[in-house]
């Protein structure tokens, strides 16, 4: 078994080498992106059962974006529900033979991480604009200036060790049992790791949603018609 | 634990591309439908809301028609009801004259009925009266219907105007009309008579007739002298009739 804290290269590009989570996430982004063209163009006003799921899932997520940013969840919907749909697929590819799913490597977590920072950094911005978003760094006082700052790097590196330190546990563990065991003792470990995988995309999901809405939280404050259709 | 930097940009690059194309072809459509779906179906609730503040508006107008013709149908039956009560009375108005008219001609007729009727009733008692008198006259001799007469005849034969008297007899035999055939004893006694009480010979030409009952009718071309039951008993009637 090999150590799933290092990445071993499997072929190279010229001087760019590929290694095993970037393959899998363009086998993952493959096929998330057919599905994606194969819904949109079966999508009507009579909704079949896969349309249907997929309008639960977008309607589901708005609700969630609503409740916690108290804002209209168009601008966030695509980031938010993209890594949340990324997450789990990544995180429930581990149930396929042979295919180490590429969130349980650091790289694929810090760059979605680094995503969710970038995106809270321009949200912020774009709500309230730089000075405005800088002075948020000053709330409640000056001095937490450099708690603010240290505050969020730290939450960054924390979503990123949690998803990578859930899904790498969870990968190590069911192949040091394999190695032990038989072949069908690790199943509940696998079928627990499902839900483990299920859970971790919806908190990093989540987590993102208030990490961004906290960043545009000094913006404007949201209208009544916007608390009106959160709360409906 | 290192971190190839390679694959973090990679990665990076895969998650920004991921998440543009997901947004761009996927949740950006379903969102799109979502919200088609949804104002459909608000249209059709703002449809049907309208519909049924038409529908309102027009129960509304229905219910104002239908008081409308409601106070109108009251007012109709308050005129209906003054104009009954009018023509009511002049109809029991008109019918109590009619009552009177027709109470005053049944007093009338009843009044000349019962005046017919007594008359009816005279009558009969008059013919009951003569029916008497003839069957009790029928009762007497032969010669009591004749002989008792005859002076009678004579003297009002008499009390005639000498005119009439004149003309007695002068165009021929005097007719004389009995209820049975005269013997010629009783001829010859009522020619003396009659031609003493007339100061000449009369010759006279004898009749029979029953229903003088008794008595003696001399007939002449100006004067009928009536000396008999039969002229009696009419004269009695004549004055029961007239006298009640």
């Amino acid at each position: 078994m090999e150590n799933p804290l290092i990445t071993e290269p499997l072929f190279s590009i010229g001087p760019v080498p590929i290694t095993a989570p970037v393959l899998g996430t363009w086998a993952i982004m493959a096929v998330l992106m057919a599905g994606a063209l194969w819904l949109r163009r079966r999508l009507t006003s009579q909704p079949d059962r896969v349309q249907t799921v997929a309008e639960l899932l977008v309607t589901t997520l708005d609700g969630q974006i609503r409740d916690t940013m108290r804002r209209d969840p168009a601008p966030y919907r695509s980031l938010i529900g993209a890594i949340f749909v990324f997450v789990l697929v990544a995180n429930w590819s581990s149930l396929i033979p042979g295919m180490e799913p590429p969130t349980a490597h650091i790289e694929t977590d810090a760059a979605l991480a680094l995503i969710v920072f970038v995106a809270t950094v321009y949200f912020g911005v774009k709500t309230q604009g730089l000075r405005r978003y800088l002075a948020s760094f000053a709330e409640p006082s000056w001095v937490m200036i450099p708690l603010n700052i240290v505050e969020q790097i730290t939450r960054t590196f924390s979503l990123i060790v949690r998803l990578f330190g859930n899904v790498m546990s969870g990968v190590f563990v069911i192949g040091i049992v394999l190695s032990l065991a038989g072949l069908f003792l690790p199943i509940p470990l696998m079928a627990l790791d499902l839900l483990t995988g299920a859970v971790q995309a919806y908190i990093f999901a989540v987590l993102a949603t208030v990490f961004i809405g906290s960043a545009v939280e000094g913006g404007h404050a949201p209208s009544a018609a916007e608390k009106q259709e959160s709360s409906s | 634990m290192t971190i190839d930097w390679w694959t973090l940009g990679l990665q990076t690059i895969n998650a920004v591309v991921l998440i543009w194309f997901l947004g761009r072809f996927f949740f950006k459509p379903v969102s799109a439908i979502i919200t088609e779906r949804r104002e459909a179906a608000q249209a059709e609730l703002d449809r049907a809301a309208q519909a049924v503040a038409t529908a309102e508006a027009e129960r509304q107008a229905v219910q104002s028609d239908r008081e409308a013709f409601a106070a109108v149908r009251t007012s109709l039956l308050e005129d209906a009801r003054a104009e009954a009560k009018v023509e009511r009375e002049r109809l029991m108005k008109l019918a109590e004259e009619e009552a009177q008219s027709l109470r005053s001609d049944a007093e009338v007729r009843l009044k000349r009925q019962r005046a017919d009727a007594q008359a009816a009733l005279l009558e009969d008692a008059s013919d009951l009266a003569v029916g008497i008198a003839q069957r009790l006259v029928s009762r007497l001799p032969e010669a009591a219907l004749v002989g008792p007469f005859v002076e009678g005849l004579a003297g009002a034969v008499g009390a005639l105007p000498a005119g009439v008297q004149e003309a007695i007899g002068r165009d021929g035999p005097a007719l004389v009309r009995a209820p049975r055939t005269l013997s010629d004893t009783e001829r010859q006694r009522i020619q003396e008579a009659l031609s003493a009480a007339l100061g000449r010979p009369l010759n006279l030409r004898v009749e029979v007739a029953p229903d003088l009952i008794a008595g003696l009718e001399l007939e002449a071309a100006t004067a009928s002298v009536r000396n008999h039951f039969a002229a009696d008993l009419s004269r009695i009637k004549a004055e029961l009739i007239t006298h009640g």
